[in-house]
Protein backbone atom coordinates (compact mmCIF):
# COMPACT_ATOMS: atom_id res chain seq x y z
CA UNK A 1 0.00 0.00 0.00
CA UNK A 2 1.17 3.53 -0.72
CA UNK A 3 0.73 7.05 0.57
CA UNK A 4 -2.37 8.71 -0.87
CA UNK A 5 -0.30 11.34 -2.68
CA UNK A 6 1.76 8.61 -4.41
CA UNK A 7 -1.25 7.35 -6.30
CA UNK A 8 -1.77 7.89 -9.99
CA UNK A 9 -3.25 11.36 -10.70
CA UNK A 10 -6.22 9.76 -12.46
CA UNK A 11 -7.07 7.84 -9.29
CA UNK A 12 -6.87 10.99 -7.21
CA UNK A 13 -8.97 12.91 -9.72
CA UNK A 14 -11.72 10.24 -9.85
CA UNK A 15 -11.75 9.94 -6.07
CA UNK A 16 -12.19 13.66 -5.51
CA UNK A 17 -14.78 13.89 -8.26
CA UNK A 18 -16.86 11.18 -6.56
CA UNK A 19 -16.63 12.63 -3.06
CA UNK A 20 -17.25 16.25 -4.05
CA UNK A 21 -20.08 15.45 -6.45
CA UNK A 22 -22.03 13.59 -3.76
CA UNK A 23 -21.37 16.37 -1.23
CA UNK A 24 -22.72 18.96 -3.67
CA UNK A 25 -25.65 16.81 -4.75
CA UNK A 26 -27.15 15.57 -1.48
CA UNK A 27 -28.58 18.11 0.92
CA UNK A 28 -28.78 15.42 3.56
CA UNK A 29 -27.48 16.26 7.06
CA UNK A 30 -25.87 12.83 7.57
CA UNK A 31 -24.06 12.94 4.23
CA UNK A 32 -22.96 16.53 4.84
CA UNK A 33 -21.71 15.81 8.37
CA UNK A 34 -19.74 12.79 7.15
CA UNK A 35 -18.35 14.78 4.24
CA UNK A 36 -17.32 17.72 6.42
CA UNK A 37 -15.74 15.44 9.04
CA UNK A 38 -13.80 13.51 6.39
CA UNK A 39 -12.63 16.67 4.63
CA UNK A 40 -11.41 18.29 7.86
CA UNK A 41 -9.74 15.03 8.98
CA UNK A 42 -7.84 14.65 5.70
CA UNK A 43 -6.77 18.30 5.73
CA UNK A 44 -5.60 18.12 9.36
CA UNK A 45 -3.83 14.83 8.78
CA UNK A 46 -1.88 16.29 5.87
CA UNK A 47 -1.17 19.72 7.42
CA UNK A 48 -1.03 19.01 11.13
CA UNK A 49 -1.95 21.78 13.50
CA UNK A 50 -0.74 24.45 11.05
CA UNK A 51 -3.12 26.54 8.95
CA UNK A 52 -4.96 27.86 12.01
CA UNK A 53 -5.93 30.97 10.11
CA UNK A 54 -7.70 29.12 7.35
CA UNK A 55 -9.61 27.05 9.90
CA UNK A 56 -10.69 30.25 11.65
CA UNK A 57 -11.65 31.81 8.31
CA UNK A 58 -13.74 28.77 7.32
CA UNK A 59 -15.44 28.75 10.71
CA UNK A 60 -16.35 32.42 10.43
CA UNK A 61 -17.61 31.89 6.90
CA UNK A 62 -19.72 28.97 8.12
CA UNK A 63 -21.42 31.12 10.78
CA UNK A 64 -22.09 34.03 8.43
CA UNK A 65 -23.51 31.86 5.65
CA UNK A 66 -25.65 29.86 8.04
CA UNK A 67 -27.26 33.09 9.26
CA UNK A 68 -27.85 34.59 5.80
CA UNK A 69 -30.53 32.09 4.78
CA UNK A 70 -33.10 32.69 7.57
CA UNK A 71 -32.80 36.43 6.95
CA UNK A 72 -33.77 36.09 3.29
CA UNK A 73 -35.98 33.02 3.27
CA UNK A 74 -39.18 33.04 5.25
CA UNK A 75 -40.64 29.65 4.35
CA UNK A 76 -41.24 27.12 7.10
CA UNK A 77 -43.86 26.46 9.76
CA UNK A 78 -41.86 26.90 12.98
CA UNK A 79 -41.49 30.62 13.56
CA UNK A 80 -38.68 31.42 15.99
CA UNK A 81 -39.23 35.18 16.15
CA UNK A 82 -40.30 38.07 13.94
CA UNK A 83 -37.83 40.61 12.67
CA UNK A 84 -38.85 43.68 10.63
CA UNK A 85 -42.27 42.11 10.00
CA UNK A 86 -40.58 39.04 8.57
CA UNK A 87 -40.75 35.69 10.34
CA UNK A 88 -37.45 33.97 11.01
CA UNK A 89 -38.10 30.24 10.86
CA UNK A 90 -36.33 27.21 12.28
CA UNK A 91 -36.52 25.45 8.90
CA UNK A 92 -34.73 28.27 7.11
CA UNK A 93 -32.07 28.36 9.81
CA UNK A 94 -31.47 24.59 9.53
CA UNK A 95 -31.33 24.85 5.75
CA UNK A 96 -28.78 27.65 6.11
CA UNK A 97 -26.64 25.48 8.37
CA UNK A 98 -26.86 22.56 5.93
CA UNK A 99 -26.02 24.75 2.92
CA UNK A 100 -23.02 26.34 4.58
CA UNK A 101 -21.83 22.94 5.84
CA UNK A 102 -21.94 21.78 2.21
CA UNK A 103 -19.98 24.80 0.99
CA UNK A 104 -17.35 24.57 3.73
CA UNK A 105 -16.97 20.81 3.17
CA UNK A 106 -16.44 21.37 -0.56
CA UNK A 107 -13.93 24.14 0.16
CA UNK A 108 -11.99 21.80 2.47
CA UNK A 109 -12.07 19.04 -0.14
CA UNK A 110 -10.75 21.46 -2.73
CA UNK A 111 -7.96 22.57 -0.38
CA UNK A 112 -6.76 18.98 -0.13
CA UNK A 113 -7.36 18.49 -3.85
CA UNK A 114 -5.14 21.49 -4.70
CA UNK A 115 -2.41 20.16 -2.44
CA UNK A 116 -2.51 16.66 -3.89
CA UNK A 117 -3.15 17.68 -7.50
CA UNK A 118 -0.06 19.74 -8.24
CA UNK A 119 0.22 21.37 -11.66
CA UNK A 120 2.36 18.57 -13.12
CA UNK A 121 -0.23 15.99 -12.09
CA UNK A 122 -3.08 18.00 -13.57
CA UNK A 123 -1.04 18.35 -16.76
CA UNK A 124 -0.66 14.59 -16.88
CA UNK A 125 -4.45 14.29 -16.99
CA UNK A 126 -4.92 17.25 -19.33
CA UNK A 127 -2.24 15.89 -21.65
CA UNK A 128 -4.26 12.79 -22.33
CA UNK A 129 -7.35 14.83 -23.28
CA UNK A 130 -5.82 17.77 -25.11
CA UNK A 131 -2.05 17.73 -25.65
CA UNK A 132 -2.06 21.20 -27.22
CA UNK A 133 -3.79 22.82 -24.24
CA UNK A 134 -1.52 20.95 -21.86
CA UNK A 135 1.46 22.31 -23.78
CA UNK A 136 0.15 25.88 -23.51
CA UNK A 137 -0.51 25.46 -19.80
CA UNK A 138 2.91 24.02 -19.06
CA UNK A 139 4.65 26.73 -21.13
CA UNK A 140 2.68 29.48 -19.37
CA UNK A 141 3.56 28.00 -15.99
CA UNK A 142 7.21 28.18 -16.97
CA UNK A 143 6.86 31.72 -18.38
CA UNK A 144 5.46 33.21 -15.16
CA UNK A 145 8.71 32.96 -13.12
CA UNK A 146 10.82 33.57 -16.25
CA UNK A 147 9.12 36.93 -16.85
CA UNK A 148 9.65 37.81 -13.21
CA UNK A 149 13.41 37.33 -13.39
CA UNK A 150 13.60 39.06 -16.78
CA UNK A 151 11.68 42.08 -15.43
CA UNK A 152 14.13 42.27 -12.52
CA UNK A 153 17.08 42.20 -14.94
CA UNK A 154 15.64 44.96 -17.13
CA UNK A 155 14.83 47.00 -14.05
CA UNK A 156 18.41 46.73 -12.79
CA UNK A 157 19.82 47.62 -16.20
CA UNK A 158 17.58 50.69 -16.47
CA UNK A 159 18.47 51.83 -12.98
CA UNK A 160 22.18 51.30 -13.58
CA UNK A 161 21.89 53.39 -16.75
CA UNK A 162 20.40 56.16 -14.62
CA UNK A 163 17.13 56.18 -16.57
CA UNK A 164 14.92 56.61 -13.52
CA UNK A 165 15.12 57.28 -9.81
CA UNK A 166 12.95 55.61 -7.22
CA UNK A 167 12.61 58.61 -4.88
CA UNK A 168 10.53 60.48 -7.44
CA UNK A 169 7.03 58.98 -7.63
CA UNK A 170 6.18 60.09 -11.19
CA UNK A 171 9.59 59.05 -12.44
CA UNK A 172 9.30 55.68 -10.67
CA UNK A 173 5.91 54.89 -12.22
CA UNK A 174 7.08 55.90 -15.69
CA UNK A 175 10.22 53.85 -15.19
CA UNK A 176 8.24 50.75 -14.16
CA UNK A 177 5.97 51.27 -17.15
CA UNK A 178 9.01 51.32 -19.43
CA UNK A 179 10.38 48.17 -17.81
CA UNK A 180 7.04 46.44 -18.41
CA UNK A 181 6.98 47.61 -22.03
CA UNK A 182 10.51 46.35 -22.67
CA UNK A 183 9.69 43.08 -20.95
CA UNK A 184 6.58 42.53 -23.06
CA UNK A 185 8.42 43.11 -26.31
CA UNK A 186 11.14 40.75 -25.17
CA UNK A 187 8.55 38.16 -24.10
CA UNK A 188 6.80 38.21 -27.47
CA UNK A 189 10.05 38.01 -29.44
CA UNK A 190 11.34 35.30 -27.13
CA UNK A 191 8.08 33.42 -27.70
CA UNK A 192 8.59 33.54 -31.46
CA UNK A 193 12.15 32.27 -31.09
CA UNK A 194 10.87 29.43 -28.90
CA UNK A 195 8.17 28.60 -31.44
CA UNK A 196 10.65 28.56 -34.35
CA UNK A 197 13.01 26.41 -32.35
CA UNK A 198 10.18 24.00 -31.65
CA UNK A 199 9.20 23.86 -35.31
CA UNK A 200 12.82 23.24 -36.27
CA UNK A 201 12.90 20.28 -33.92
CA UNK A 202 9.81 18.81 -35.47
CA UNK A 203 6.97 19.95 -33.23
CA UNK A 204 3.63 19.27 -34.86
CA UNK A 205 4.92 16.69 -37.33
CA UNK A 206 3.81 13.70 -35.33
CA UNK A 207 1.77 12.68 -32.35
CA UNK A 208 2.93 14.30 -29.18
CA UNK A 209 3.55 12.23 -26.10
CA UNK A 210 4.09 13.39 -22.55
CA UNK A 211 6.79 12.28 -20.23
CA UNK A 212 5.25 11.07 -17.02
CA UNK A 213 6.58 9.30 -14.02
CA UNK A 214 3.24 8.10 -12.79
CA UNK A 215 2.57 4.40 -12.86
CA UNK A 216 -0.77 2.76 -12.78
CA UNK A 217 -0.54 0.07 -10.16
CA UNK A 218 -3.00 -2.62 -9.18
CA UNK A 219 -3.80 -0.61 -6.06
CA UNK A 220 -4.89 2.30 -8.31
CA UNK A 221 -7.26 0.00 -10.18
CA UNK A 222 -8.73 -1.31 -6.93
CA UNK A 223 -9.17 2.18 -5.57
CA UNK A 224 -10.80 3.52 -8.75
CA UNK A 225 -13.17 0.55 -8.89
CA UNK A 226 -14.14 0.87 -5.23
CA UNK A 227 -14.60 4.67 -5.36
CA UNK A 228 -16.80 4.35 -8.42
CA UNK A 229 -18.82 1.52 -6.88
CA UNK A 230 -19.39 3.41 -3.62
CA UNK A 231 -20.21 6.56 -5.58
CA UNK A 232 -22.73 4.67 -7.71
CA UNK A 233 -24.38 3.16 -4.62
CA UNK A 234 -24.82 6.52 -2.92
CA UNK A 235 -26.01 8.23 -6.09
CA UNK A 236 -28.55 5.48 -6.83
CA UNK A 237 -29.99 5.92 -3.36
CA UNK A 238 -30.07 9.69 -3.88
CA UNK A 239 -31.75 9.33 -7.29
CA UNK A 240 -34.49 7.12 -5.79
CA UNK A 241 -35.18 9.77 -3.17
CA UNK A 242 -34.05 7.55 -0.32
CA UNK A 243 -31.84 10.32 1.02
CA UNK A 244 -34.24 13.23 0.41
CA UNK A 245 -34.30 15.42 3.45
CA UNK A 246 -37.22 17.85 3.21
CA UNK A 247 -36.63 21.27 4.81
CA UNK A 248 -39.69 23.22 3.64
CA UNK A 249 -42.38 23.74 4.74
CA UNK A 250 -41.70 21.41 7.69
CA UNK A 251 -38.66 19.29 8.48
CA UNK A 252 -39.19 15.68 7.50
CA UNK A 253 -36.17 13.41 7.57
CA UNK A 254 -36.08 10.36 5.26
CA UNK A 255 -36.85 6.94 6.76
CA UNK A 256 -33.84 4.89 7.72
CA UNK A 257 -34.49 1.98 5.39
CA UNK A 258 -31.80 -0.68 4.88
CA UNK A 259 -31.06 0.87 1.48
CA UNK A 260 -30.55 4.31 3.02
CA UNK A 261 -28.31 2.76 5.66
CA UNK A 262 -26.19 1.11 2.98
CA UNK A 263 -25.93 4.43 1.14
CA UNK A 264 -24.78 6.27 4.28
CA UNK A 265 -22.31 3.54 5.05
CA UNK A 266 -20.87 3.48 1.55
CA UNK A 267 -20.43 7.24 1.49
CA UNK A 268 -18.78 7.06 4.88
CA UNK A 269 -16.30 4.47 3.61
CA UNK A 270 -15.68 6.54 0.46
CA UNK A 271 -14.99 9.70 2.47
CA UNK A 272 -12.57 8.05 4.87
CA UNK A 273 -10.53 6.07 2.29
CA UNK A 274 -7.67 8.63 2.10
CA UNK A 275 -7.69 9.14 5.87
CA UNK A 276 -7.34 5.39 6.38
CA UNK A 277 -4.56 5.13 3.81
CA UNK A 278 -2.63 8.08 5.26
CA UNK A 279 -3.11 6.93 8.84
CA UNK A 280 -1.98 3.41 7.99
CA UNK A 281 1.13 4.80 6.33
CA UNK A 282 1.95 6.93 9.39
CA UNK A 283 1.46 3.96 11.73
CA UNK A 284 3.70 1.78 9.61
CA UNK A 285 6.37 4.47 9.62
CA UNK A 286 6.17 4.86 13.40
CA UNK A 287 6.34 1.09 13.81
CA UNK A 288 9.40 0.82 11.58
CA UNK A 289 11.06 3.68 13.45
CA UNK A 290 10.44 2.01 16.78
CA UNK A 291 12.16 -1.15 15.55
CA UNK A 292 15.41 0.68 14.74
CA UNK B 1 -10.95 12.62 -27.06
CA UNK B 2 -13.58 14.82 -28.63
CA UNK B 3 -12.54 16.27 -31.93
CA UNK B 4 -14.88 17.69 -34.51
CA UNK B 5 -13.74 17.16 -38.08
CA UNK B 6 -16.16 19.20 -40.19
CA UNK B 7 -15.16 22.84 -40.08
CA UNK B 8 -18.67 24.15 -40.88
CA UNK B 9 -20.14 22.12 -38.03
CA UNK B 10 -17.48 23.51 -35.78
CA UNK B 11 -18.39 27.03 -36.81
CA UNK B 12 -22.06 26.37 -36.07
CA UNK B 13 -21.31 24.83 -32.71
CA UNK B 14 -19.24 27.85 -31.85
CA UNK B 15 -22.34 30.01 -32.15
CA UNK B 16 -25.01 27.58 -30.93
CA UNK B 17 -23.36 26.45 -27.71
CA UNK B 18 -22.71 29.77 -26.02
CA UNK B 19 -25.83 31.54 -27.24
CA UNK B 20 -28.49 28.81 -27.38
CA UNK B 21 -27.53 25.60 -25.58
CA UNK B 22 -26.37 27.18 -22.35
CA UNK B 23 -29.34 29.50 -21.80
CA UNK B 24 -31.65 26.62 -22.81
CA UNK B 25 -30.24 24.19 -20.29
CA UNK B 26 -30.31 26.82 -17.59
CA UNK B 27 -34.01 27.47 -18.20
CA UNK B 28 -34.65 23.73 -18.38
CA UNK B 29 -32.94 23.29 -15.03
CA UNK B 30 -35.00 26.10 -13.55
CA UNK B 31 -38.32 24.69 -14.75
CA UNK B 32 -38.00 21.23 -13.16
CA UNK B 33 -40.23 21.53 -10.09
CA UNK B 34 -39.13 20.26 -6.71
CA UNK B 35 -35.64 19.37 -7.82
CA UNK B 36 -32.76 21.65 -6.95
CA UNK B 37 -30.45 20.71 -9.74
CA UNK B 38 -29.58 24.13 -11.11
CA UNK B 39 -26.17 24.46 -9.55
CA UNK B 40 -25.08 21.09 -10.96
CA UNK B 41 -26.69 21.72 -14.34
CA UNK B 42 -24.85 25.01 -14.68
CA UNK B 43 -21.59 23.55 -13.44
CA UNK B 44 -21.75 20.61 -15.84
CA UNK B 45 -22.78 22.77 -18.78
CA UNK B 46 -20.09 25.33 -18.11
CA UNK B 47 -17.37 22.73 -17.80
CA UNK B 48 -18.68 21.08 -20.97
CA UNK B 49 -18.58 24.32 -22.96
CA UNK B 50 -15.04 25.08 -21.94
CA UNK B 51 -14.01 21.52 -22.83
CA UNK B 52 -15.71 21.78 -26.20
CA UNK B 53 -13.80 24.93 -26.99
CA UNK B 54 -10.57 23.28 -26.02
CA UNK B 55 -11.43 20.23 -28.10
CA UNK B 56 -12.24 22.42 -31.11
CA UNK B 57 -8.94 24.16 -30.64
CA UNK B 58 -7.19 20.81 -30.39
CA UNK B 59 -8.59 19.61 -33.71
CA UNK B 60 -7.62 22.79 -35.48
CA UNK B 61 -4.30 23.38 -37.14
CA UNK B 62 -2.92 26.32 -35.20
CA UNK B 63 0.51 27.65 -36.00
CA UNK B 64 3.14 27.04 -33.39
CA UNK B 65 3.89 30.77 -33.25
CA UNK B 66 0.29 31.68 -32.46
CA UNK B 67 0.24 28.96 -29.80
CA UNK B 68 3.29 30.35 -28.06
CA UNK B 69 2.07 33.94 -28.27
CA UNK B 70 -1.12 32.78 -26.52
CA UNK B 71 1.04 31.16 -23.82
CA UNK B 72 2.99 34.41 -23.45
CA UNK B 73 -0.20 36.44 -23.02
CA UNK B 74 -1.55 33.93 -20.47
CA UNK B 75 1.68 34.11 -18.49
CA UNK B 76 1.57 37.92 -18.53
CA UNK B 77 -1.99 38.02 -17.24
CA UNK B 78 -1.30 35.37 -14.58
CA UNK B 79 1.74 37.35 -13.42
CA UNK B 80 -0.49 40.43 -13.40
CA UNK B 81 -2.93 38.81 -10.99
CA UNK B 82 -0.28 39.19 -8.29
CA UNK B 83 -0.67 42.98 -8.43
CA UNK B 84 -2.79 43.80 -5.37
CA UNK B 85 -6.36 44.95 -6.13
CA UNK B 86 -5.84 45.70 -9.83
CA UNK B 87 -6.15 42.66 -12.05
CA UNK B 88 -5.16 43.02 -15.71
CA UNK B 89 -6.54 39.63 -16.82
CA UNK B 90 -9.61 41.06 -18.56
CA UNK B 91 -7.65 43.85 -20.23
CA UNK B 92 -5.03 41.48 -21.62
CA UNK B 93 -7.72 39.02 -22.75
CA UNK B 94 -9.54 41.79 -24.61
CA UNK B 95 -6.37 43.07 -26.25
CA UNK B 96 -5.37 39.55 -27.35
CA UNK B 97 -8.86 38.89 -28.72
CA UNK B 98 -8.91 42.14 -30.69
CA UNK B 99 -5.56 41.53 -32.36
CA UNK B 100 -5.36 37.73 -32.58
CA UNK B 101 -9.02 36.73 -32.89
CA UNK B 102 -11.80 35.60 -30.60
CA UNK B 103 -10.70 32.00 -30.27
CA UNK B 104 -7.25 32.95 -29.02
CA UNK B 105 -9.00 35.43 -26.73
CA UNK B 106 -11.19 32.69 -25.29
CA UNK B 107 -8.14 30.51 -24.76
CA UNK B 108 -6.17 33.27 -23.04
CA UNK B 109 -9.10 34.23 -20.78
CA UNK B 110 -10.06 30.73 -19.74
CA UNK B 111 -6.57 29.31 -19.30
CA UNK B 112 -5.49 32.38 -17.31
CA UNK B 113 -8.23 31.43 -14.86
CA UNK B 114 -7.00 27.82 -14.49
CA UNK B 115 -3.34 28.71 -14.19
CA UNK B 116 -3.75 31.61 -11.79
CA UNK B 117 -5.92 29.33 -9.64
CA UNK B 118 -2.89 27.09 -9.17
CA UNK B 119 -1.60 29.97 -7.07
CA UNK B 120 -4.89 31.30 -5.70
CA UNK B 121 -6.78 28.05 -5.10
CA UNK B 122 -8.93 25.88 -7.35
CA UNK B 123 -12.60 25.44 -6.51
CA UNK B 124 -15.96 24.77 -8.07
CA UNK B 125 -15.78 28.37 -9.31
CA UNK B 126 -12.89 27.58 -11.67
CA UNK B 127 -15.13 26.52 -14.61
CA UNK B 128 -17.20 29.68 -14.16
CA UNK B 129 -14.18 31.92 -14.14
CA UNK B 130 -12.94 30.09 -17.23
CA UNK B 131 -16.29 30.61 -18.89
CA UNK B 132 -16.69 34.27 -17.90
CA UNK B 133 -13.20 35.33 -18.94
CA UNK B 134 -13.34 33.14 -22.04
CA UNK B 135 -16.61 34.73 -23.17
CA UNK B 136 -15.21 38.22 -22.56
CA UNK B 137 -12.42 37.28 -24.97
CA UNK B 138 -14.69 35.62 -27.53
CA UNK B 139 -17.12 38.54 -27.72
CA UNK B 140 -14.23 40.99 -27.96
CA UNK B 141 -13.04 38.92 -30.92
CA UNK B 142 -16.41 39.34 -32.65
CA UNK B 143 -16.22 43.10 -32.08
CA UNK B 144 -12.56 43.29 -33.12
CA UNK B 145 -12.99 45.83 -35.94
CA UNK B 146 -14.91 48.55 -34.07
CA UNK B 147 -12.85 47.94 -30.92
CA UNK B 148 -9.64 48.42 -32.89
CA UNK B 149 -10.82 51.75 -34.26
CA UNK B 150 -12.33 53.47 -31.25
CA UNK B 151 -10.58 53.89 -27.95
CA UNK B 152 -13.77 54.93 -26.15
CA UNK B 153 -15.46 51.71 -27.27
CA UNK B 154 -12.60 49.61 -25.86
CA UNK B 155 -12.84 51.40 -22.53
CA UNK B 156 -16.63 50.97 -22.49
CA UNK B 157 -16.20 47.27 -23.27
CA UNK B 158 -13.77 46.93 -20.37
CA UNK B 159 -16.23 48.64 -18.02
CA UNK B 160 -19.09 46.43 -19.17
CA UNK B 161 -16.95 43.28 -18.96
CA UNK B 162 -16.15 44.05 -15.33
CA UNK B 163 -19.84 44.39 -14.49
CA UNK B 164 -20.88 41.28 -16.46
CA UNK B 165 -18.12 39.22 -14.88
CA UNK B 166 -19.53 40.04 -11.47
CA UNK B 167 -23.09 39.26 -12.60
CA UNK B 168 -22.15 35.83 -13.96
CA UNK B 169 -20.07 34.88 -10.93
CA UNK B 170 -22.85 35.92 -8.53
CA UNK B 171 -25.42 33.77 -10.34
CA UNK B 172 -23.18 30.86 -9.47
CA UNK B 173 -22.74 32.01 -5.86
CA UNK B 174 -26.51 32.12 -5.34
CA UNK B 175 -27.18 28.80 -7.11
CA UNK B 176 -24.50 27.04 -5.15
CA UNK B 177 -25.59 28.38 -1.80
CA UNK B 178 -29.32 28.25 -2.22
CA UNK B 179 -29.86 25.38 -4.66
CA UNK B 180 -32.26 27.52 -6.65
CA UNK B 181 -32.31 31.03 -7.97
CA UNK B 182 -33.56 33.60 -5.49
CA UNK B 183 -33.91 37.21 -6.63
CA UNK B 184 -33.46 38.79 -3.20
CA UNK B 185 -30.37 36.71 -2.47
CA UNK B 186 -28.92 37.51 -5.90
CA UNK B 187 -29.53 41.21 -5.32
CA UNK B 188 -27.84 41.06 -1.94
CA UNK B 189 -24.90 39.16 -3.45
CA UNK B 190 -24.63 41.82 -6.17
CA UNK B 191 -24.83 44.63 -3.63
CA UNK B 192 -22.21 43.08 -1.35
CA UNK B 193 -20.00 42.66 -4.43
CA UNK B 194 -20.37 46.30 -5.52
CA UNK B 195 -16.93 47.40 -4.23
CA UNK B 196 -15.32 44.51 -6.12
CA UNK B 197 -17.36 45.15 -9.24
CA UNK B 198 -16.31 48.80 -9.23
CA UNK B 199 -12.70 47.77 -8.64
CA UNK B 200 -12.83 45.24 -11.52
CA UNK B 201 -14.39 47.68 -13.94
CA UNK B 202 -12.13 50.50 -12.85
CA UNK B 203 -8.96 48.42 -13.18
CA UNK B 204 -10.12 47.15 -16.58
CA UNK B 205 -10.56 50.73 -17.76
CA UNK B 206 -7.21 51.80 -16.28
CA UNK B 207 -5.32 48.92 -17.84
CA UNK B 208 -7.04 49.31 -21.19
CA UNK B 209 -6.40 53.06 -21.06
CA UNK B 210 -2.66 52.53 -20.64
CA UNK B 211 -2.11 49.19 -22.37
CA UNK B 212 -4.53 48.99 -25.27
CA UNK B 213 -2.48 51.13 -27.63
CA UNK B 214 1.12 50.10 -26.81
CA UNK B 215 0.16 46.44 -26.45
CA UNK B 216 -1.84 46.57 -29.66
CA UNK B 217 1.14 48.07 -31.47
CA UNK B 218 3.42 45.36 -30.12
CA UNK B 219 1.06 42.57 -31.16
CA UNK B 220 0.45 44.18 -34.54
CA UNK B 221 4.19 44.49 -35.09
CA UNK B 222 4.78 40.84 -34.15
CA UNK B 223 1.89 39.82 -36.40
CA UNK B 224 3.30 41.67 -39.41
CA UNK B 225 6.92 40.78 -38.73
CA UNK B 226 6.34 37.05 -38.31
CA UNK B 227 3.10 36.57 -40.28
CA UNK B 228 1.12 34.92 -37.49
Amino acid sequence: MKDFSDLNPITIFIYFFAVIFVAMFCMNPVILAVSLAGAVCLFMLRNGAKQKRSHAFFFLMFIVMALINPLFYHNGVTVLFVMNDNPVTLEALLYGIAASAMIIAVLYWFRSFSQLMTSDRLLYIFGSVSPKTALIISMSLRFVPLFGTQAKRIDQAQKALGLYKEDNAVDAIRGKGRVFSVMTTWALENGIVTADSMTARGYGTGKRTFYSLYRFSRFDAVLIASSLALFALTMTAAAYGTLDFVFYPAISPPKLTPFAFIAYLSYCVLVFIPVIIEAEERLKWKYLLSKI
Amino acid sequence: MISIKSSSLRKWLKIIIPFALIPASITAGLSVPGEKLYAYVTLVITAFTVLLFIAGFEAKKTGTRRLIIAAVMIALSVAGRFIPFFKPVTALTVITAVYLGGETGFLVGSLSAVISNFYFGQGPWTPFQMFAWGMIGLIAGFLALPLKKSRILVLAYGLLAGILYSFVMDIWTVLWYNGEFNGALYLSALISAIPYTILYSFSNVIFLWFFAKPFGEKLERIKIKYEI
